[in-house]
């Protein structure tokens, strides 16, 4: 231990077992991208794009900001690593393996959620403005029905003047005709009364009549007058006759 | 010599350590402890809460990816509890399942996000949910059915000489559902864990024993990344496991077979 104090920093490093790592970390994208991968018969994507592709999911506008970030980042993992402030341990193949698989499901079951999603989106979406479109299309045939009552209030101011006109009319021909029947009702009544009184004073003309000549008649000197008279005729009649 | 001296236990993982604690001398030796279990617990409440948050998408009508995350999980845990219980009865226990299901499911991730630690591989804490399932399950059983609830332990059509051994037996499998549903998913995590605690432990001395070695490691890297995937699907397969087993250990309560 205390000949690996006195040892620099630099071979302090060394003596750490993560120092094989960082001298054959580069090796992994020599292997990934080496030549034996490209002789299997699958058809490959061009090199030359499969590099630009790679460089341009870099951050950065220029290939000079590009090259600054990637080499800024080197550093600072470097300079990280070495200070130990980030330890490479078991812990990192762990961490290594499991970002893998987070990353194989972001790209590959990533996009199959989103396209479910969208589907999902899309439905709810199309359902609702199916509704809208619906009920636009319910209300506009509601105001076409009820176009066909636009005119009703003039409609209605005609009929309740010519309604109150002609309730006029037969307001005034029901009076005029409740007037007829009462007058007629009173001349009825008239004309039977006249005729009562008329009666009335036939038969007392008559009864006076009948009394007088009762009255004539229970009087002598009218009898004998009558008689007188009665056989004056008879005798005129019979003279006549004769001659 | 430093090499075995640094060999850490596949369990170390696992060890739950104070983070903060406040020890007084008062109220009886006051002794309260932010502990590493508590914080990742604290954090998988802060996450359901969050996407609870990002699910409701402004109260819209129109979903989200949020939102139909949540309500796809919503519809699996609504078809296990319909499915599992009653499709009439079983509702009532639905939010429950619903929690339970998303307890479940956000600590197994969080348990599988480096560096973290998984809530769920501890024993007392599944021990914890499975006992209160179970014991929830057998109080609902004795208040819909009284003393009837004992008939679960006679299966239909026993013959009467066989009866004593059977209603033991399945006195201590009705006793042992609060330790399996528990000692299952934790044993899941914690064997998923410590597997890829003990493989990486192993890739990573190989890996570091020099240049030809190290790309001979990534022989076993790749069967460490496939076995991520794999505790990946035991994640939610776990939760699933255990939502549809409670449901089935409420179904006995309500219904006695």
């Amino acid at each position: 231990m205390a000949s690996r104090l006195a040892k620099s920093a630099l071979s302090a490093a060394r003596a750490r077992p993560t120092l094989p790592i960082r001298n054959t970390l580069p090796a992994v994208t020599t292997f990934a991208t080496s030549t034996p991968r490209q002789q299997t018969g699958v058809p490959q994507k061009d090199p030359k794009s499969a590099a630009n592709s790679i460089l341009d999911a870099l951050p950065g506008n220029s290939i000079a900001s590009k090259t600054a970030i990637l080499s800024a980042g080197a550093g600072l993992s470097v300079a990280a690593i070495s200070n130990e402030l980030y330890v490479v341990n078991e812990e990192s193949i762990v961490a290594l393996s499991l970002l893998t698989i987070y990353w194989a499901v972001y790209t590959y079951a990533g996009p199959m959620y989103k396209e479910f999603a969208q589907g999902q989106h899309d439905k709810m979406k199309n359902i609702l403005n199916a509704a809208r479109e619906d009920h636009t299309s319910a209300v506009k045939a509601r105001i076409n029905s009820v176009q066909d009552l636009s005119g009703v209030i003039d409609v209605t101011k005609d009929l309740f003047a010519e309604t109150a006109q002609l309730e006029a009319q037969a307001y005034e021909m029901e009076q005029k005709a409740a007037l007829a029947s009462e007058a007629k009702s009173v001349l009825d009544s008239w004309v039977r009364y006249e005729g009562q009184v008329k009666a009335r004073q036939q038969k007392e003309l008559a009864d006076s009549i009948i009394a007088k000549i009762d009255k004539q008649l229970s009087d002598p000197k009218i009898l004998d007058q009558i008689l007188k008279q009665s056989v004056s005729d008879v005798e005129r009649i019979v003279s006549q006759k004769s001659s | 010599m430093s090499n075995f001296i640094n060999v850490i236990s596949p369990l170390d993982q696992f060890e739950v350590r104070n983070l903060l604690s406040l020890d007084a001398p008062i109220l009886g030796n006051l002794s309260l402890s932010l502990t590493n279990i508590g914080l990742y617990l604290t954090i998988a409440g802060y996450l359901v809460f969050i996407i609870g948050l990002l699910s409701s998408n402004n109260n819209k009508i129109v979903p989200n990816a949020w939102s139909i995350s949540q309500e796809s999980i919503y519809a699996t845990v609504h078809s296990i509890v319909t499915g599992q219980i009653n499709e009439k009865n079983g509702q009532v226990y639905f939010p429950f399942m619903y929690v339970l299901f998303v307890f479940i499911l956000v600590n197994n991730l969080i348990g599988m996000v480096p560096y973290s630690f998984a809530a769920t591989s501890h024993f007392i804490l599944t021990f914890s949910l499975s006992f209160t399932v179970v014991l929830g399950a057998t109080i609902l059983g004795f208040s819909k059915h009284g003393l009837k609830f004992f008939s679960l332990f006679v299966p239909a059509g026993c013959p009467l000489a066989l009866l004593p051994l059977l209603v033991m037996i399945e006195f201590i499998s009705y006793l042992a559902r609060n330790v399996s549903l528990g000692l299952r998913l934790a044993a899941n995590i914690l064997s998923g864990h410590m597997l890829l605690n003990i493989l990486s432990g192993f890739t990573y001395n190989i890996m570091t024993s020099g240049f030809l070695f190290f790309f001979l490691g990534l022989f076993p890297l790749a069967f460490i990344i496939a076995f991520s995937g794999l505790e990946l699907g035991i994640a939610f397969i776990q939760a699933q496991v255990f939502v549809v087993l409670s449901c089935s250990y409420i179904k006995d309560g309500l219904d006695l077979h």
